[in-house]
């Protein structure tokens, strides 16, 4: 039985691979698009890693450019003297990062997969409580607030994982793929052999939708490791910063400086001195954006995967 | 079930958009509330402070535009020093010039438990309108006057400017609401000349000083002709430009790119009144703003002014790049004292500075970095207490701005040299009090700070110093004219565009309702100079 069934698929794929089959010239100028848009997806990129080798001075003298003058390696010279703050905050990214979409990853499949069970009597009103958040915010001052003094989230890391835990748009990618990966008939056959509540959500549904929480947990994932705003808002400890923020900080304090360098005063000019230039910034830049890159094709397999697997056959 | 539901989040939202709206109003009956309750408190508590030993406090002090990555050795030093004087111990919250206005704004609103903030006329917890919203104490209260209890020593030491400049309208009254900070206090925009380049030509200083913006273009003619075409002898800064040529000066509160409101000052002297007396005027609607624009207008086209100085994006970055290699004749600079050495040594040439004006204190500088103390705070009396020290005992002041000497820092031959320690320990050396206590930086010489109170002590004051502009009865109208004036003013100002479109911007300021704002802005100066001459 098993076999004929791979013999039909077998077929069917040959078949389809003389159905799919497109002329030459079609095929070539596909190809040139999708390579044109992957150019424009790169070239950014590359740009930023030349910058971040590219001299001060030639910046200075040129402005940005493919070819630079000259070639230095000033920026990372200077990055890598930061020293413990660079590897303090390299190791809290991290940690944040993954310590956070574990949790977040957890409370999303939960509060996800009640929302998909029709049977679960307040789906409705937990389904808007969560769609409310989305469209209305409480306003920047009263989250601070309750943040920092009720809860209090003050430098410390919880400050940087807590108010990012749940995210509504997540919760509902999720609940979606529930909906349309996982049959109704499945969680009734569990029960019907006697599964629990736990055993059902753990042991049938979770690995059915590895593909959607992978999706989820990469978002998830971007999130905290780009994130930098809650850094800003409670954490003041140099200790705890994450890597995000202490290019923002910089990044930042340049924009203010030249802002209001007027009213700063001459001393603005020995304080831009000190702060980090364009090369350098680059080079925070490649540094944040590496980790990330190499994280992706892992969770890429999933996403792949989760548009050819299905759960029923036949 | 649903519909009740509904309805009760409809309510729910409803009220918040109202109390959102409301905001103001209902702030301030609450933070005067409280800051009653914590002065009578305080009351209290002070009766007893003076009969026995003072409790011991912790106080919170909220700084701008520090890189300090390490305060132990600091603060070890410094708590020990003030448990004995006052029996307070400091935390410091060091505040980075990018995060800063975001994160005060959020504590305050938020009554964060802060005792003394840093505020100034351009960071975005502005004193007036801090002032107004009642987040800071007045420290001249009459029922509570903590300047007369604590800091009568640190009162006396600034000069009148400062505690003219700081006397404003708040929430409970005119009053003082901060204690401004003794720095560069004086504004002074000069012509920044790059002499080697000036004495090429066979021209002197002499030259320069002796004529004014609609005089130079003879010298720029010579220069552009010998230096060739991708030389721009001018490098100004436009909104600076326009102040120096016509000498008005940024009237507080009408910051930003809006800068729509001009007060001309006197250029002979400061303290006397200027040609139009004590009158805040449309800056884009005077003759002489014209004749500015014309001449700067013909300037461009003859190719002194770099084309890169009309666009806000690259000016700045060009600016101070071409400074720094010297590409420019005449440049325009806001001056501080000694800045001539500093930016000779800096760019490798020789610079020299020829002022527009005498020095004068407007509001905005005289309000350039001050201490308040919150609302919120829970000691008032001991956290003016410990701003009457800071500002009055160099000792603390110098080893809270400077670090520990020995680690921070090295006294040699009476100056200061900063070891590498300094690094970790940098706050802004300008924003934390009464910098004339501080010994002299090497290379400053040993009488720097002398100099530095001729300079800044003598400076005059302007007739209008304190006032500040209150733009929220007239934000429709300023955010109707925040598009245009940003399309306009900078390209006008550095002659990018025809000086004929200026009466096509003053068609669209009076479309938008300039006249209110500053019919708006002349009343609120007649009531303040009401109030100041009482």
């Amino acid at each position: 039985m098993n076999n004929s069934k791979n013999m039909i698929k077998y077929d069917r794929a040959k078949r389809n691979k003389r159905l799919n089959k497109i002329s030459i010239p079609a095929e070539i100028i596909i190809n040139i698009i999708l390579g044109a848009f992957c150019l424009l997806c790169v070239i950014p990129f590359i740009f930023v890693i030349i910058i971040s080798f590219t001299s001060e001075n030639s910046i200075r003298e040129n402005g940005f450019s493919f070819i630079p003058a000259e070639w230095s390696l000033q920026a990372y010279e200077f990055v890598f003297e930061l020293g413990d703050q660079l590897w303090r905050s390299y190791f809290n990214s991290f940690y944040i990062t993954i310590l956070g979409t574990l949790l977040s990853v957890l409370i999303c499949v939960f509060y996800s997969y009640a929302l998909f069970r029709t049977d679960f009597k307040y789906r409705k009103f937990f389904t808007f409580f969560c769609f409310f958040t989305m469209l209305f915010g409480g306003g920047l001052a009263p989250t601070y607030v309750v943040s920092k003094q009720l809860l209090g989230l003050s430098d410390n890391y919880s400050a940087m994982i807590v108010p990012a835990l749940l995210s509504p748009f997540n919760v509902i990618i999720m609940r979606t793929f529930f909906q349309t990966s996982i049959p109704t008939e499945l969680i009734e056959a569990a029960a019907i052999d006697g599964s629990g509540e736990y055993n059902t959500l753990f042991r049938i549904v979770t690995p059915i939708a590895k593909p959607g929480i992978a999706t989820v947990a990469l978002l998830y994932a971007l999130a905290y490791w780009n994130d930098w705003y809650l850094a800003m808002l409670y954490v003041k400890d140099a200790s705890k910063i994450p890597l995000q923020y202490l290019l923002m900080q910089t990044q930042n304090s340049v924009d203010y400086l030249l802002k209001n360098s007027s009213q700063i005063g001459a001393g603005v000019v020995k304080e831009l001195s000190k702060l980090p230039q364009d090369s350098l910034r680059m080079a925070l830049v490649v540094l944040i954006v590496i980790p990330i890159a190499c994280a992706y094709p892992f969770f890429q397999r999933y996403i792949i995967s989760g548009l050819t697997v299905g759960s029923v056959k036949g | 079930m649903k519909k009740v539901l509904s309805v009760v989040l409809c309510i729910m939202l409803l009220t918040g958009l109202l109390v959102g709206c409301g905001t103001n109003s209902d702030k301030d009956k609450v933070t005067n509330e409280t800051s009653n309750k914590t002065e009578t408190e305080t009351n209290d508590t002070k009766d007893v402070a003076d009969e026995s030993e003072l409790e011991h406090v912790t106080l919170k002090w909220y700084l701008h535009g520090s890189n300090v990555t390490d305060d132990s050795a600091v603060l070890e030093k410094a708590n020990e020093y003030l448990k004995e004087k006052i029996n307070v111990t400091l935390e410091p919250i060091w505040g980075t010039w990018g995060d800063f206005d975001t994160n005060s704004v959020l504590a305050i609103n938020g009554g964060d438990d802060v005792d003394i903030y840093f505020t100034c006329s351009w960071s975005a917890n502005e004193y007036n309108a801090f002032a107004r919203k009642g987040a800071y104490l007045r420290l001249d209260d009459p029922e509570n006057n903590l300047i007369e209890k604590y800091a009568t020593d640190l009162w006396n030491e600034l000069p009148s400017v400062l505690t003219q400049g700081a006397t404003i309208n708040g929430s409970d009254g005119y009053g003082v609401y901060a204690v401004p900070g003794y720095k560069d206090i004086a504004t002074q925009n000069c012509w920044d000349i790059n002499v080697p380049l000036l004495e090429k030509y066979g021209y002197t200083l002499d030259d320069i000083k002796n004529t004014d913006y609609y005089g130079f273009g003879e010298i720029l003619k010579t220069v552009k002709e010998g230096e060739g075409d991708s030389f721009y002898p001018l490098l100004v800064e436009g909104m600076v430009l326009e102040r120096m040529v016509n000498n008005s000066i940024i009237v507080t509160g009408d910051s930003g790119a809006l800068n729509l409101l001009s007060y001309y000052i006197n250029p002979e002297n400061p303290a006397a009144d200027g040609p139009y007396g004590n009158k805040l005027l449309s800056k884009f609607e005077t003759p002489e703003y014209k004749k500015f624009v014309e001449k700067t207008r013909e300037y461009y086209l003859a190719g002194y002014i770099d084309p890169a100085m009309g666009s806000p994006d690259t000016a700045n970055d060009t600016r101070v790049a071409k400074q720094l290699t010297g590409e420019y004749l005449i440049g325009t600079q806001s001056y501080a004292l000694g800045y001539e050495v500093q930016a000779s040594n800096e760019r490798g040439f020789e610079v020299a500075m020829v002022p527009c004006t005498p020095a004068y204190v407007d509001t905005t500088s005289s309000q350039g970095a001050m201490m308040a103390i919150s609302t919120a705070s829970k000691n008032p009396d001991r956290a003016m207490m410990f701003l009457n020290l800071l500002n009055t005992d160099p000792y603390l002041f110098t080893l809270l701005d400077y670090g520990v000497e020995g680690v921070h820092y090295n006294m040699v031959d009476g100056e200061v040299e900063f070891t590498d320690k300094r690094a970790d320990y940098s706050p802004w050396t300008n924003g934390m009090g009464n910098v004339t206590q501080l010994p002299p930086q090497k290379g400053q010489g040993v009488d720097f700070q002398d100099k530095f109170k001729a300079y800044y002590g003598n400076a005059s004051e302007i007739p209008i110093l304190g006032y500040s502009f209150n733009p929220e009865s007239v934000s429709t109208e300023l955010g109707a004219l925040a598009n245009t004036a940003a399309e306009y003013a900078l390209a006008l100002n550095t002659g990018t565009i025809e000086s004929e479109r200026l009466d096509e911007f003053i068609g669209k300021l009076k479309a938008n309702g300039v006249d209110k704002i500053v019919a708006e802005a002349n009343a609120q100066l007649d009531a303040f100079m009401a109030a100041k001459g009482n």
